[in-house]
């Protein structure tokens, strides 16, 4: 499975929707996630990719298509 | 307390790497303690304050651990049991909670909160007292939260609550064995995590600022009193819970140094 397939399971298992657009610019809340869903999608991108997120870098991330972006430049720097 | 009154002891603090518990984390290392802390996420935060702890004289080691999850908390038991072979002191801090009102919370909100601060104290209990041939001691960090209603508290309150009742029921059933069980409940302590509870939820701050002892509670304020609950010196105290909130619970709508007329 690769990075982005990854990171599209775990989204969609958590916030429970199929059809989410990963690329889009629409931010999680938009989507219909709330604190619990980023918060266990945090964790569970953690322990899937053995990265650390770091919660002042979400900060500057705005939308879904960013937080992908970020999450692939964390898996990369553990390669 | 005498000094270092706690030297040989090993000591699990659960969500022991920053705020309150990074504060009782590096009070039990002053103490003598050997500590062991268990973090959620922030891997560099818990290696800063093992590395703190370490600077005291004494071991620290790290676990990361979701308390919410049984099975992480058998890992974590599995690891300790490994590297130590025995527990004498078990702080259960670690907490979390979904900020709603009680009509706006939903089962998973519920059950998350529930699952990490109340529900993780019975399965950390369970296995620490596998562990405590010795006896030992348990103290639980709960808040004002459990007894008074506080805006969108409702989740974490009710978990509180909980967490105080087991921490009797505790206290009785794990008396035979040598293991003192007691509680603290704070008012709202500076930390990082008040911050983020008060700006969004747009609560105003000033409330909590204030007690009638002049300052807020500080983590410091709540690690001292673990260190006297950890100690042989609190020996007597079974299953109580102990408010540290500089008295504001007992004057909650403030209160001011007023002088009586003479004759009045």
């Amino acid at each position: 499975m690769s990075v982005d397939e990854k990171i599209r399971e775990i989204v969609t298992r958590i916030i429970r929707k199929e059809d989410i657009d990963l690329n889009s610019t629409a931010t999680f809340k938009e989507v219909g996630a709330d604190s619990l869903d980023i918060v266990q999608i945090l964790v569970a991108l953690e322990e899937a990719f053995d990265i650390e997120i770091v919660d002042e870098d979400l900060k500057s991330v705005n939308n879904m298509k960013e937080f992908v972006t970020y999450i692939k430049s964390k898996v990369a720097e553990k390669v | 307390m005498n000094e270092m009154s706690l030297k040989g002891k090993v000591a699990l603090i659960t969500g022991g790497s920053r705020g309150i518990g990074r504060a009782i984390t590096l009070k039990l290392a002053a103490e003598g303690a050997d500590v062991i802390i268990n973090y959620f996420r922030r891997r560099s935060t818990a290696e800063v304050t093992a590395q703190e702890a370490r600077d005291k004289g004494v071991a620290a080691h790290i676990i990361k651990a979701n308390v919410g999850e049984p099975e992480k908390i058998d890992s974590m038991f599995d690891e300790i049991e490994e590297k130590f072979g025995r527990l004498d002191i078990l702080i259960n801090n670690a907490a979390s909670g979904v900020a709603r009102s009680a009509l706006d919370l939903d089962s998973r909100g519920w059950d998350w909160t529930m699952d990490i601060n109340a529900r993780a104290f019975l399965l950390c209990a369970q296995r620490a007292a596998r562990l405590m041939k010795n006896g030992g001691k348990m103290v639980t960090i709960s808040s004002l939260g459990s007894r008074l209603v506080l805006p969108i508290y409702t989740a974490v309150g009710v978990s509180k609550a909980a967490l105080e009742a087991l921490t009797r029921y505790l206290a009785i059933e794990l008396a035979p064995q040598g293991i003192c069980v007691n509680g603290i409940a704070a008012a709202a302590v500076e930390t990082e995590a008040l911050k983020l509870y008060t700006s969004e939820q747009g609560l105003p701050q000033l409330s909590w600022q204030t007690t009638p002892a002049g300052r807020m509670v500080q983590p410091e304020d709540i690690a001292n009193v673990v260190a006297f609950l950890c100690s042989d010196e609190s020996a007597m105290i079974r299953g109580q819970i102990i408010v540290i909130d500089g008295g504001v619970s007992l004057a909650p709508i403030g209160y001011t140094d007023t002088k009586d007329d003479e004759g009045g």
